[in-house]
């Protein structure tokens, strides 16, 4: 197949083989999972940026969007961690030609990268409680491939509704024979618009398993205790908060304004000192 | 070449999925989705990917006595910036791939069917109003019962107005290629026009003059049951009108819609309460 050139700036060509790809969105991104661990692998592991999809094409140039104050742009960024064998892909979700895209994503990481697996990372909301343990949901596009990750306590996704990129992507995956899996780590509602580093470990844990890694994870240990320490504090002075939690670790739902109340009262909290 | 998209009361559609029902045309094939619509639904099961559902865009083949027909059926119209019909660089690729398929196989004339949404009252037959791509084709037209020509209506710019969507779309891209054709959309009141449910009233109309125009019968009584539902709840919306609308409105029946005029604000507004809007615009408005 032929790779349209000028859809890519190519900084380097690294040296990979049937290297495995990682991606992950900044769009949506539930938890701040998919940036998060895809910051931590390039930080850890040595990424290299080699090259990005250009813009043009699959987002709006109306303007310009700012978040705190600063000017936001489009990126579709491939790293390589050569030593790893591992291909890393960080990237807001294209607005058009989403087919295109996705197609050159892995347009690349076949023909540059020699890519064999796809891994894609986005967290599901979920009505946990913060204290409950988390569980990796995923899907699979070929069955030996699911077949060939048993043991890695991963659980598998019932589910019909509109897709995701991620699913859109391991579709497009699936039609060109790429092996891939849609890791959907569990986050718990107040905690979508924050971190959370629960999961964020989770996944990492996962990742350095499959990949013999070598990561360190300890710093998420301190995170998850700072972050728990947080919310205990808002229990502990704010009696209706304490009883939302209580009731979801108890295995119970909220109604809507409940779910609102306590996601608000938790995103205020964890903002401060951002 | 019969081309339905969905627009408004979802006229043209239904008449064409008909159509192609009664003539039993078999599949010819696609246009594949993926480079024009994201996708609708993923299904997954015990961890595995299933499938992705796309729109659909289906063409479809009958021979009858002598005339050979395509039909094309687009479950949904490609869209940017997400309008409710087609527009921008998509929508004119699909019209164009569309005609080239119907262009392979020969094709003549293209048939495109929608809604006109005018100051009919609900309880008067719909016409069937038309947009043709040359004035031969106007002897033509007038042969067939219950159909005027767009500027016939009358109080809209004397036959000027948009076909908004691919099933207008469609007639230009033909036209520029060297392709008669017509687009006949069946009338529905402006009041109903943003109404969620279809109007099988106006389909039945847009059906008959197919029949005629491919001179053969249909029985259309399969559309007898949809079409008393949906007249039992438009009735039982047009009941709770306030009298002095109401009387407004039933002038309907008795003047010609030749003339201007327009139902009032405060009359739409009483109708958008209690309706459920559908799209954002208008769909085929010859206005």
């Amino acid at each position: 197949m032929k790779v349209e050139k000028d859809l890519f700036e190519i900084y380097k060509t690294p040296q990979l083989q049937s290297s495995s790809l990682i991606v992950g969105w900044q769009t949506r991104d539930i938890g701040k999972l998919g940036s998060k661990v895809i910051d931590f692998l390039n930080e850890r592991l040595g990424g290299q940026e080699i090259a990005e999809i250009k813009p043009l094409g699959f987002f709006p140039f109306g303007g310009v969007r700012f978040k705190d104050d600063l000017v936001q742009i489009p990126e579709s960024k491939f790293c390589a961690c050569e030593k790893n064998n591992l291909l890393i892909f960080r990237s807001d979700e294209p607005e058009f030609e989403d087919y295109k895209f996705l197609n050159s994503i892995l347009d690349f990481a076949e023909h540059h990268c020699q890519a064999k697996e796809l891994y894609t990372l986005s967290g599901t909301i979920s009505l946990i409680a913060h204290t409950h343990p988390r569980r990796i949901l995923a899907v699979f596009n070929q069955p030996e491939f699911k077949e060939s990750l048993q043991g890695y306590g991963l659980v598998e996704m019932t589910w019909e509704g509109p897709p995701a990129i991620s699913s859109y992507l391991l579709w497009v995956a699936k039609r060109r024979g790429i092996a891939g899996v849609s890791l959907w780590p569990e986050i718990p509602f107040y905690l979508a618009t924050r971190e959370d580093p629960q999961a964020i470990k989770l996944t990492l844990s996962f990742l350095n398993r499959r990949f013999n890694l070598d990561l360190d994870l300890g710093g998420f240990d301190l995170e998850i205790r700072d972050q728990d320490e947080k919310i205990a504090q808002l229990r502990r002075e704010n009696t209706e908060i304490n009883n939302y939690i209580s009731e979801l670790e108890s295995g119970f739902g909220l109604d809507e304004d409940e779910q609102l109340k306590l996601a608000e009262e938790v995103y205020e909290l964890l903002g401060k000192g951002d | 070449m019969f081309v339905g998209w969905p627009g408004i009361g979802n006229i043209g559609i239904t008449a064409m999925n008909t159509l192609k029902g009664i003539l039993k045309a078999e599949e010819l094939g696609e246009i594949e989705s993926w480079d024009f619509f994201y996708p609708r639904k993923v299904s997954i099961r015990d961890g595995l990917l299933e499938d992705l559902d796309f729109p659909s865009n289906k063409f479809y083949y009958q021979r009858i006595e002598k005339k050979d027909l395509i039909f094309f059926i687009g479950e949904e119209q490609p869209t940017e910036g997400g309008r409710m019909y087609a527009n921008g660089e998509k929508a004119y690729q699909m019209a164009n791939i569309v005609l080239d398929v119907g262009l392979e196989f020969g094709c003549q004339r293209v048939y495109t069917s929608g809604a006109c949404v005018s100051l009919v009252h609900h309880q008067i037959k719909p016409r069937v109003c038309s947009v043709i791509s040359s004035e031969e084709l106007i002897k033509e037209l007038k042969k067939y019962q219950n159909t005027i020509l767009i500027s016939e209506i009358g109080g809209r710019g004397g036959g000027e107005g948009t076909i908004t969507g691919l099933n207008g779309l469609l007639l230009a891209v033909a036209k520029k290629r060297g392709v008669e054709g017509i687009c006949l959309m069946g009338e529905i009141p402006d009041w109903l026009s943003g109404a969620s449910f279809p109007y099988p009233k106006a389909v039945r109309s847009v059906l008959e003059v197919f029949a005629e125009i491919l001179e053969i019968g249909i029985d259309l009584s399969f559309l007898d049951k949809t079409e008393r539902q949906i007249e039992e709840m438009i009735e039982g919306i047009y009941a709770k009108f306030p009298s002095e609308m109401k009387e407004e409105y039933d002038r309907r029946k008795f003047i010609p819609q030749t003339k201007p005029g327009t139902i009032t604000i405060q009359a739409q507004i009483y109708i958008d309460e209690r309706l459920i809007k559908g799209g954002d615009e208008g769909g085929e408005r010859p206005i």
